[in-house]
Protein backbone atom coordinates (compact mmCIF):
# COMPACT_ATOMS: atom_id res chain seq x y z
CA UNK A 1 0.00 0.00 0.00
CA UNK A 2 3.43 2.36 0.60
CA UNK A 3 3.68 2.21 -3.09
CA UNK A 4 0.60 3.05 -4.37
CA UNK A 5 1.66 5.95 -6.38
CA UNK A 6 4.28 4.50 -7.81
CA UNK A 7 2.65 2.93 -11.00
CA UNK A 8 3.11 -0.40 -12.03
CA UNK A 9 2.58 -2.38 -15.34
CA UNK A 10 -0.27 -4.62 -13.81
CA UNK A 11 -1.48 -3.84 -10.29
CA UNK A 12 -2.32 -7.04 -8.05
CA UNK A 13 -5.98 -8.34 -6.62
CA UNK A 14 -6.26 -7.31 -3.12
CA UNK A 15 -7.31 -10.81 -2.42
CA UNK A 16 -5.47 -13.21 -4.32
CA UNK A 17 -2.52 -10.46 -5.65
CA UNK A 18 -3.38 -12.38 -9.34
CA UNK A 19 -3.57 -9.71 -12.22
CA UNK A 20 -5.47 -7.18 -11.36
CA UNK A 21 -8.67 -6.37 -14.85
CA UNK A 22 -11.09 -3.94 -12.13
CA UNK A 23 -10.08 -1.23 -10.08
CA UNK A 24 -13.12 0.27 -7.39
CA UNK A 25 -12.05 3.62 -6.97
CA UNK A 26 -14.80 4.00 -4.20
CA UNK A 27 -13.44 1.33 -1.99
CA UNK A 28 -9.87 1.55 -3.83
CA UNK A 29 -9.77 -2.43 -4.22
CA UNK A 30 -8.21 -3.93 -7.30
CA UNK A 31 -9.36 -7.35 -8.06
CA UNK A 32 -8.70 -10.06 -10.39
CA UNK A 33 -10.85 -12.20 -13.01
CA UNK A 34 -12.31 -14.58 -10.37
CA UNK A 35 -12.33 -12.50 -7.71
CA UNK A 36 -14.09 -9.98 -9.65
CA UNK A 37 -17.12 -12.25 -10.48
CA UNK A 38 -17.14 -13.86 -7.38
CA UNK A 39 -17.75 -9.78 -5.85
CA UNK A 40 -20.22 -9.29 -8.47
CA UNK A 41 -22.61 -12.48 -7.72
CA UNK A 42 -21.88 -11.83 -4.10
CA UNK A 43 -23.38 -8.37 -4.08
CA UNK A 44 -26.23 -9.40 -6.23
CA UNK A 45 -26.85 -12.39 -3.97
CA UNK A 46 -26.91 -10.06 -1.17
CA UNK A 47 -29.27 -7.50 -2.76
CA UNK A 48 -31.66 -10.17 -3.40
CA UNK A 49 -31.23 -11.50 0.20
CA UNK A 50 -31.63 -8.58 2.30
CA UNK A 51 -34.37 -6.64 0.36
CA UNK A 52 -36.34 -10.52 -0.31
CA UNK A 53 -36.59 -10.20 -3.94
CA UNK A 54 -36.87 -13.80 -4.70
CA UNK A 55 -37.93 -16.24 -2.43
CA UNK A 56 -38.95 -20.08 -2.33
CA UNK A 57 -41.28 -20.97 -4.79
CA UNK A 58 -40.76 -18.12 -7.34
CA UNK A 59 -41.21 -18.05 -10.66
CA UNK A 60 -38.47 -15.44 -12.00
CA UNK A 61 -39.31 -14.20 -15.42
CA UNK A 62 -36.44 -12.01 -16.98
CA UNK A 63 -37.28 -9.01 -18.87
CA UNK A 64 -34.75 -9.85 -21.97
CA UNK A 65 -34.03 -7.39 -24.57
CA UNK A 66 -30.78 -8.86 -25.36
CA UNK A 67 -28.41 -5.66 -24.61
CA UNK A 68 -25.53 -5.87 -22.08
CA UNK A 69 -28.01 -5.33 -18.96
CA UNK A 70 -30.63 -8.15 -18.87
CA UNK A 71 -27.95 -10.42 -20.39
CA UNK A 72 -25.36 -10.22 -17.61
CA UNK A 73 -28.52 -10.55 -15.79
CA UNK A 74 -29.99 -13.58 -17.08
CA UNK A 75 -26.34 -14.85 -16.62
CA UNK A 76 -25.99 -14.03 -12.95
CA UNK A 77 -29.33 -15.40 -11.79
CA UNK A 78 -28.69 -18.45 -13.80
CA UNK A 79 -25.36 -18.79 -11.49
CA UNK A 80 -26.98 -18.33 -8.56
CA UNK A 81 -30.37 -20.58 -9.18
CA UNK A 82 -28.65 -23.48 -7.38
CA UNK A 83 -28.62 -21.91 -4.42
CA UNK A 84 -32.31 -20.94 -3.96
CA UNK A 85 -35.26 -23.57 -3.00
CA UNK A 86 -37.20 -24.03 -5.56
CA UNK A 87 -36.86 -21.16 -7.92
CA UNK A 88 -37.51 -21.33 -11.62
CA UNK A 89 -36.59 -19.43 -14.49
CA UNK A 90 -37.92 -17.85 -17.38
CA UNK A 91 -37.37 -15.73 -19.84
CA UNK A 92 -39.37 -12.76 -22.26
CA UNK A 93 -38.65 -10.77 -25.34
CA UNK A 94 -40.78 -8.18 -25.93
CA UNK A 95 -39.84 -7.18 -29.57
CA UNK A 96 -40.92 -3.23 -30.03
CA UNK A 97 -40.32 -3.01 -33.61
CA UNK A 98 -37.58 -0.83 -34.07
CA UNK A 99 -35.65 -1.46 -37.34
CA UNK A 100 -31.72 -1.73 -37.48
CA UNK A 101 -31.20 -2.14 -34.10
CA UNK A 102 -33.61 -4.70 -32.57
CA UNK A 103 -32.55 -7.22 -35.15
CA UNK A 104 -29.48 -8.00 -33.57
CA UNK A 105 -30.58 -7.67 -30.35
CA UNK A 106 -33.06 -10.11 -30.46
CA UNK A 107 -31.02 -13.03 -32.24
CA UNK A 108 -28.30 -12.24 -29.33
CA UNK A 109 -31.32 -13.16 -26.64
CA UNK A 110 -32.42 -16.15 -28.60
CA UNK A 111 -29.01 -17.55 -28.72
CA UNK A 112 -28.75 -17.21 -25.10
CA UNK A 113 -31.60 -18.76 -23.78
CA UNK A 114 -30.82 -21.52 -26.35
CA UNK A 115 -27.28 -21.61 -24.25
CA UNK A 116 -28.92 -21.69 -20.91
CA UNK A 117 -32.20 -24.11 -21.93
CA UNK A 118 -33.90 -21.65 -20.58
CA UNK A 119 -37.80 -21.29 -21.36
CA UNK A 120 -38.66 -18.25 -23.23
CA UNK A 121 -41.32 -16.41 -24.94
CA UNK A 122 -41.11 -13.53 -27.59
CA UNK A 123 -43.90 -10.84 -27.65
CA UNK A 124 -43.78 -8.21 -30.69
CA UNK A 125 -45.86 -4.53 -30.43
CA UNK A 126 -47.52 -5.59 -33.30
CA UNK A 127 -49.30 -8.33 -31.60
CA UNK A 128 -50.41 -6.43 -28.60
CA UNK A 129 -50.66 -3.17 -29.96
CA UNK A 130 -51.58 -3.55 -33.41
CA UNK A 131 -48.00 -1.80 -35.06
CA UNK A 132 -44.77 -1.27 -34.72
CA UNK A 133 -42.50 1.02 -32.64
CA UNK A 134 -41.21 2.89 -35.63
CA UNK A 135 -44.57 3.45 -37.23
CA UNK A 136 -46.07 5.09 -33.87
CA UNK A 137 -43.20 7.38 -33.71
CA UNK A 138 -43.52 9.07 -36.98
CA UNK A 139 -43.24 12.21 -36.89
CA UNK A 140 -43.27 12.56 -32.92
CA UNK A 141 -39.45 11.02 -32.47
CA UNK A 142 -38.73 13.43 -29.84
CA UNK A 143 -41.33 11.58 -27.83
CA UNK A 144 -39.69 7.95 -28.45
CA UNK A 145 -38.99 6.80 -24.63
CA UNK A 146 -42.16 7.68 -23.20
CA UNK A 147 -44.48 6.32 -25.42
CA UNK A 148 -41.87 3.12 -25.56
CA UNK A 149 -41.69 3.09 -21.87
CA UNK A 150 -45.46 3.31 -21.40
CA UNK A 151 -46.23 0.43 -24.38
CA UNK A 152 -43.24 -1.44 -22.65
CA UNK A 153 -44.68 -1.31 -19.33
CA UNK A 154 -48.01 -3.05 -20.64
CA UNK A 155 -46.29 -5.61 -23.03
CA UNK A 156 -44.20 -6.71 -19.78
CA UNK A 157 -47.23 -7.05 -17.67
CA UNK A 158 -48.81 -8.79 -20.62
CA UNK A 159 -45.83 -11.27 -21.00
CA UNK A 160 -45.14 -11.71 -17.09
CA UNK A 161 -48.79 -12.69 -16.78
CA UNK A 162 -48.51 -14.88 -19.20
CA UNK A 163 -46.05 -16.95 -18.52
CA UNK A 164 -47.39 -17.09 -15.14
CA UNK A 165 -44.65 -15.37 -13.21
CA UNK A 166 -44.23 -13.97 -9.51
CA UNK A 167 -41.93 -11.92 -10.38
CA UNK A 168 -40.32 -10.18 -13.15
CA UNK A 169 -37.02 -9.11 -13.25
CA UNK A 170 -35.42 -6.57 -15.30
CA UNK A 171 -31.97 -5.41 -15.71
CA UNK A 172 -31.45 -2.18 -14.32
CA UNK A 173 -28.29 -1.31 -12.98
CA UNK A 174 -26.75 1.58 -10.86
CA UNK A 175 -26.32 4.29 -13.46
CA UNK A 176 -30.29 3.60 -14.27
CA UNK A 177 -31.27 4.09 -10.96
CA UNK A 178 -29.18 6.80 -10.07
CA UNK A 179 -30.16 8.74 -12.58
CA UNK A 180 -34.22 7.96 -12.32
CA UNK A 181 -33.45 9.21 -8.41
CA UNK A 182 -32.32 12.08 -9.75
CA UNK A 183 -34.36 13.03 -12.94
CA UNK A 184 -37.19 12.56 -9.91
CA UNK A 185 -35.55 15.10 -7.83
CA UNK A 186 -34.87 17.24 -10.85
CA UNK A 187 -39.13 17.04 -11.59
CA UNK A 188 -39.60 17.64 -7.79
CA UNK A 189 -41.73 14.37 -7.95
CA UNK A 190 -41.35 13.07 -4.55
CA UNK A 191 -44.27 10.43 -4.44
CA UNK A 192 -42.34 8.62 -7.67
CA UNK A 193 -39.18 9.25 -6.31
CA UNK A 194 -40.56 7.17 -3.47
CA UNK A 195 -42.76 4.38 -5.40
CA UNK A 196 -40.67 4.08 -8.02
CA UNK A 197 -39.28 0.77 -6.36
CA UNK A 198 -41.60 -1.83 -8.29
CA UNK A 199 -44.29 -1.25 -5.82
CA UNK A 200 -45.98 0.88 -8.27
CA UNK A 201 -47.83 -2.39 -9.48
CA UNK A 202 -50.78 -2.07 -6.45
CA UNK A 203 -51.18 -5.65 -6.05
CA UNK A 204 -52.78 -6.29 -9.85
CA UNK A 205 -49.60 -6.92 -11.84
CA UNK A 206 -46.38 -8.75 -11.54
CA UNK A 207 -43.76 -7.05 -9.13
CA UNK A 208 -40.63 -5.93 -10.34
CA UNK A 209 -37.35 -6.73 -9.12
CA UNK A 210 -34.17 -5.07 -9.54
CA UNK A 211 -31.42 -7.52 -8.62
CA UNK A 212 -28.65 -5.29 -10.14
CA UNK A 213 -29.48 -1.92 -8.59
CA UNK A 214 -26.34 -1.81 -6.94
CA UNK A 215 -24.40 -3.22 -9.77
CA UNK A 216 -22.80 -0.24 -11.98
CA UNK A 217 -22.57 -0.45 -16.22
CA UNK A 218 -19.33 -0.20 -16.10
CA UNK A 219 -18.85 -3.83 -13.88
CA UNK A 220 -21.95 -5.10 -15.58
CA UNK A 221 -19.72 -4.28 -18.98
CA UNK A 222 -16.34 -5.85 -17.32
CA UNK A 223 -18.13 -8.96 -16.22
CA UNK A 224 -19.79 -9.73 -19.56
CA UNK A 225 -16.21 -8.94 -20.92
CA UNK A 226 -14.78 -11.56 -18.86
CA UNK A 227 -17.16 -13.85 -19.77
CA UNK A 228 -16.21 -13.52 -23.64
CA UNK A 229 -20.52 -12.45 -23.23
CA UNK A 230 -19.67 -8.67 -24.91
CA UNK A 231 -21.06 -7.85 -28.07
CA UNK A 232 -20.98 -4.54 -29.93
CA UNK A 233 -24.68 -4.22 -30.02
CA UNK A 234 -26.23 -1.16 -31.60
CA UNK A 235 -27.50 1.68 -30.09
CA UNK A 236 -31.23 2.17 -29.90
CA UNK A 237 -31.76 4.99 -32.47
CA UNK A 238 -34.23 7.05 -30.52
CA UNK A 239 -32.09 7.26 -27.26
CA UNK A 240 -30.30 10.54 -28.96
CA UNK A 241 -34.10 12.16 -28.04
CA UNK A 242 -34.20 11.42 -24.61
CA UNK A 243 -33.76 13.94 -21.58
CA UNK A 244 -31.85 11.00 -19.71
CA UNK A 245 -29.11 11.05 -21.34
CA UNK A 246 -27.94 14.62 -20.72
CA UNK A 247 -28.84 13.19 -17.17
CA UNK A 248 -26.51 10.20 -17.64
CA UNK A 249 -23.37 11.94 -19.21
CA UNK A 250 -24.09 14.67 -16.29
CA UNK A 251 -24.22 12.01 -13.35
CA UNK A 252 -20.81 9.57 -15.48
CA UNK A 253 -18.98 12.38 -14.68
CA UNK A 254 -19.66 13.55 -11.74
CA UNK A 255 -18.91 9.62 -10.67
CA UNK A 256 -15.51 10.15 -12.29
CA UNK A 257 -14.79 12.98 -10.53
CA UNK A 258 -16.39 11.98 -7.09
CA UNK A 259 -15.84 7.72 -6.81
CA UNK A 260 -19.70 6.83 -5.14
CA UNK A 261 -21.86 9.66 -6.18
CA UNK A 262 -24.42 7.20 -7.48
CA UNK A 263 -24.55 4.96 -4.45
CA UNK A 264 -24.77 8.40 -2.30
CA UNK A 265 -28.06 9.51 -4.27
CA UNK A 266 -29.41 5.31 -3.41
CA UNK A 267 -28.69 6.27 -0.11
CA UNK A 268 -30.47 9.29 -0.11
CA UNK A 269 -33.49 7.69 -1.99
CA UNK A 270 -33.61 4.55 0.65
CA UNK A 271 -33.48 7.61 3.89
CA UNK A 272 -36.01 9.58 2.30
CA UNK A 273 -38.27 6.31 1.76
CA UNK A 274 -38.01 5.15 4.95
CA UNK A 275 -38.95 8.63 6.21
CA UNK A 276 -41.96 8.88 4.13
CA UNK A 277 -43.02 5.27 4.79
CA UNK A 278 -46.85 5.62 5.44
CA UNK A 279 -46.78 9.24 5.55
CA UNK A 280 -47.10 10.57 2.24
CA UNK A 281 -50.96 10.96 1.02
CA UNK A 282 -51.31 8.19 -0.99
CA UNK A 283 -53.38 8.70 -4.16
CA UNK A 284 -56.31 6.52 -3.96
CA UNK A 285 -56.16 3.57 -6.44
CA UNK A 286 -58.26 4.05 -9.34
CA UNK A 287 -59.27 1.73 -12.11
CA UNK A 288 -59.17 3.36 -15.73
CA UNK A 289 -62.51 3.32 -16.89
CA UNK A 290 -61.35 1.62 -20.93
CA UNK A 291 -59.24 -1.15 -19.72
CA UNK A 292 -59.37 -1.80 -15.90
CA UNK A 293 -56.27 -1.28 -14.68
CA UNK A 294 -55.08 0.84 -11.92
CA UNK A 295 -54.15 4.29 -12.54
CA UNK A 296 -53.81 7.72 -10.77
CA UNK A 297 -56.55 9.59 -13.44
CA UNK A 298 -59.56 8.66 -14.94
CA UNK A 299 -58.09 6.95 -18.27
CA UNK A 300 -54.49 5.20 -17.76
CA UNK A 301 -51.52 6.59 -19.46
CA UNK A 302 -51.80 3.66 -22.02
CA UNK A 303 -55.62 4.22 -23.00
CA UNK A 304 -54.32 7.75 -23.59
CA UNK A 305 -51.42 7.25 -25.56
CA UNK A 306 -53.55 5.15 -27.98
CA UNK A 307 -55.91 7.37 -29.11
CA UNK A 308 -52.75 9.43 -30.27
CA UNK A 309 -51.05 6.39 -31.90
CA UNK A 310 -51.51 6.19 -36.09
CA UNK A 311 -51.46 2.66 -37.15
CA UNK B 1 1.76 1.30 -28.86
CA UNK B 2 -0.70 0.44 -30.98
CA UNK B 3 -4.33 1.81 -30.05
CA UNK B 4 -7.53 0.47 -31.74
CA UNK B 5 -10.73 2.75 -30.73
CA UNK B 6 -14.10 1.80 -30.27
CA UNK B 7 -14.81 2.89 -33.57
CA UNK B 8 -12.58 0.41 -34.86
CA UNK B 9 -9.98 2.58 -36.21
CA UNK B 10 -6.64 2.10 -35.32
CA UNK B 11 -3.67 4.78 -34.84
CA UNK B 12 0.13 3.99 -33.53
CA UNK B 13 1.89 6.34 -30.81
CA UNK B 14 4.90 6.76 -29.02
CA UNK B 15 2.99 7.97 -25.86
CA UNK B 16 4.23 5.45 -23.48
CA UNK B 17 5.15 4.00 -20.87
CA UNK B 18 1.77 6.23 -19.67
CA UNK B 19 -0.97 4.66 -16.90
CA UNK B 20 -4.19 3.85 -19.11
CA UNK B 21 -6.17 6.57 -17.14
CA UNK B 22 -3.51 9.34 -18.52
CA UNK B 23 -3.79 7.75 -22.55
CA UNK B 24 -7.43 7.32 -22.07
CA UNK B 25 -8.13 10.82 -21.01
CA UNK B 26 -5.53 12.16 -23.75
CA UNK B 27 -7.54 10.09 -26.46
CA UNK B 28 -10.53 12.65 -25.21
CA UNK B 29 -12.84 9.59 -23.13
CA UNK B 30 -13.77 9.80 -19.49
CA UNK B 31 -12.37 6.34 -18.05
CA UNK B 32 -15.96 5.52 -16.56
CA UNK B 33 -17.52 4.98 -20.36
CA UNK B 34 -14.48 2.99 -21.45
CA UNK B 35 -12.85 -0.33 -20.57
CA UNK B 36 -9.24 -0.71 -21.96
CA UNK B 37 -8.07 -4.15 -23.11
CA UNK B 38 -4.06 -4.64 -23.24
CA UNK B 39 -2.65 -7.11 -25.22
CA UNK B 40 -6.06 -8.59 -25.30
CA UNK B 41 -6.58 -9.03 -21.04
CA UNK B 42 -8.83 -6.75 -19.33
CA UNK B 43 -6.39 -3.64 -17.41
CA UNK B 44 -7.14 -1.50 -14.79
CA UNK B 45 -7.01 2.79 -14.81
CA UNK B 46 -3.95 2.58 -12.93
CA UNK B 47 -2.11 0.01 -14.95
CA UNK B 48 0.53 1.21 -17.40
CA UNK B 49 0.97 0.54 -21.10
CA UNK B 50 4.35 0.53 -23.20
CA UNK B 51 5.02 1.14 -27.23
CA UNK B 52 5.06 -2.98 -27.17
CA UNK B 53 1.71 -3.10 -26.18
CA UNK B 54 -1.33 -3.09 -28.45
CA UNK B 55 -3.89 -1.29 -26.65
CA UNK B 56 -8.00 -1.71 -27.05
CA UNK B 57 -10.18 1.22 -26.28
CA UNK B 58 -14.06 -0.20 -25.70
CA UNK B 59 -16.86 2.24 -25.09
CA UNK B 60 -19.92 1.13 -22.52
CA UNK B 61 -22.31 1.84 -24.90
CA UNK B 62 -26.22 1.76 -23.13
CA UNK B 63 -27.83 -0.19 -24.99
CA UNK B 64 -31.28 -1.37 -22.79
ZN1 LIG C 1 -7.91 -12.40 -6.86
ZN1 LIG D 1 -56.60 2.02 -19.66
Amino acid sequence: MACDDVPVKTPRCDCCSGPAVFHDKKTARHLCREHFIADIEERVAETIRSRHLIVPGDHVVIALSGGKDSTALLMILARLLPSWDSVRLSAVTIDEGIAGYREDTIHSADQLVARYGMDHTSIPFTDLFGGTLDAFLKGREAEACSVCGILRRKALNVAAERAGATKLATGHNLDDEAQSVFMNVLRGDLPRLVRDSGSDSKGRFTPRIKPLMFVSEKEIAVYLMLHGAWADLPECPYAVHALRGEVRSMLATLESKHPGTMLHLMESKTRIEAQCAGRLDEEPVRHCRECGDPCSGETCQLCTLKKTLSQ
Amino acid sequence: MKIILPDKTSRETKAGPVTVEALVRDLGFDPIEVIVARNGTLVTEDAVVENTDEVRIIRIAHGG
